[in-house]
């Protein structure tokens, strides 16, 4: 029998469907085609991309888009959204509108062309996560932007275009309605519980011990109760917080969160080899000062199932794979 | 006389940008096929590049990525009719991207922008 699953903080329904089960090993992803050839991101090739906007260098003494960074941080040469400008609002009758100001930008998460995110070194990895609450910082003092979303798409289905490994972060003016969504229905949980419901969720996974996917003394990944797509996954921090920066503040945490990251995708890649992936971060909007009633984290979503009209039309999903069952792969995977 | 290499599967594009980059002084050499382009790019040792990105063969942007790796000082200007292959990093290897137009200002700018 299928099973309807509802997201506590969105609301929104899954459907399980256990007939059209699987096993990992149904999901036979092709080994990526490596296309080859000049890459803009790589070092020598700092001329094809826009001045930096953040690095980080072995050497202090080193002057900035020379070729001996670790991790750079670039705008979009071309770019979805615009940097400079006036919001420009204005309504047509019932329809709003403004000028498509924004931050687009690119993490070049490490310098070598054929390295793969989730194998980076911790150290390193660590650094790619510190750029993010860097970029996070400076970008919070624009007072035209009210959020950033930081994403990573991995593998061609997932929408990279690229093998070098990069992650993107977009500005908006305006708060997406995914994250509208979610801290709607988090605040909603608060008010009537006084409690964060994902610091329920943490807590009750922990007790269950039937999602949860790994853990160390800073972070937890978990299958969630309702997920979209076999293997989906999140990273919370196990201790409150709404914004990624608040966590992110010392080197003690940006390594236990590359950790739990680097043992997260070891896992899924050993389940799935080659499996393309988006993930997402979820943190407060910018300047919003602390939100009793929200928790920042990462979704992890593999590319394993499509979307059609169903999907489209009802915002339902249909899931082959119980949360439960992916989570027993997930640990087998590296612990067998 | 400056050379342009370029490569488009579209005939009238190909006669349009011919008479135009002609009258302005400039030598073209006409490809259709991006499978060519790469063997063309070494013969010809143009000045500059301009490039569709739909095409038979090689798509433009794998076509870049190859010439780049020949001779990365050589400009490629990319013009596709289409904006979203902006949202390609590809294309980054590229010097210019300029949309297809009835006006061809914008892509005349851009090429002497580079070799005028």
């Amino acid at each position: 029998m299928p099973q309807l699953r509802r997201d506590p903080v969105l609301g929104r329904w899954i459907i399980i469907s256990k007939e059209r089960r699987k096993r990992p090993n149904d999901f036979v992803i092709e080994e990526a085609k490596v296309i080859g050839g000049f890459c803009p991101l790589c070092p020598g090739n700092e001329s094809f991309t826009p001045p930096e906007v953040l690095a980080y260098r072995n050497s202090t003494a080193t002057i900035g888009n020379s070729p001996d960074w670790q991790v750079r941080v670039v705008p979009n040469k071309y770019p979805a959204l615009k940097i400079e400008g006036e919001l420009g609002k204005e309504a047509e009758g019932l329809y709003d509108r403004m000028n498509g100001i924004g931050a687009h930008e690119v993490i070049i998460e490490c310098p070598d062309h054929h390295d793969i995110f989730w194998n980076l070194p911790l150290e390193h990895l660590a650094l790619v996560f510190r750029a993010y609450r860097d970029r996070l910082k400076d970008l919070e003092r624009d007072p035209r932007f009210r959020y950033v979303m930081i994403f990573k798409n991995y593998g061609k289905a997932a929408g990279a275009s690229l093998e070098h490994s990069h992650s993107q972060l977009i500005a908006l003016p305006v708060l997406p309605r995914m994250l509208v969504s979610e801290f709607t229905g988090a605040e909603s949980y608060y008010r009537y519980k006084d409690r964060c419901i994902f610091c329920d969720i943490v807590s009750q996974e922990l007790q269950q011990d039937i999602r949860v996917v790994c853990a160390n003394e800073h972070f937890i990944t978990i299958s969630p109760f309702a997920p979209r797509t076999p293997f989906e996954m999140w990273v919370l921090p196990r201790k409150h917080a709404s914004g990624y920066c608040a966590t992110t503040q010392s080197q003690e945490m940006l390594m236990a969160l590359a950790y739990i990251f680097s043992e997260t995708l070891k896992r899924l890649e050993k389940c799935i080899p080659n499996v393309p992936y988006n993930f997402v971060l979820h943190t407060q909007p910018l300047r919003s000062g602390d939100m009793e009633h929200f928790h920042w984290h990462f979704e992890i979503v593999p590319k394993l199932t499509s979307i059609a009209g169903f999907e489209w039309g009802s915002g339902f999903y249909i899931n082959p794979m119980p949360p439960e069952e992916a989570t027993r792969y997930l640990r087998e995977s590296l612990d067998s | 006389m400056k050379t342009i290499l370029l490569v488009d599967d579209d005939e009238s594009i190909q006669l349009l940008y011919q008479e135009e980059f002609k009258e302005a002084g400039y030598k073209v050499v006409s490809i259709y096929d991006g499978s060519e382009a790469i063997e063309a790019f070494k013969n010809t040792a143009p000045d500059l590049v301009i490039l569709d990105i739909q095409m038979p063969g090689l798509n433009g942007i794998e076509v870049l990525r190859q010439i780049k790796m020949v001779n990365a000082s050589v400009p490629v200007i990319l013009n596709s009719a289409y904006q979203e292959f902006k949202q390609d990093l590809g294309a980054w290897a590229s010097d210019e991207y300029v949309v297809k137009s009835s006006d061809i200002g914008e892509l005349m700018n851009a090429v002497e922008k580079h070799i005028g």
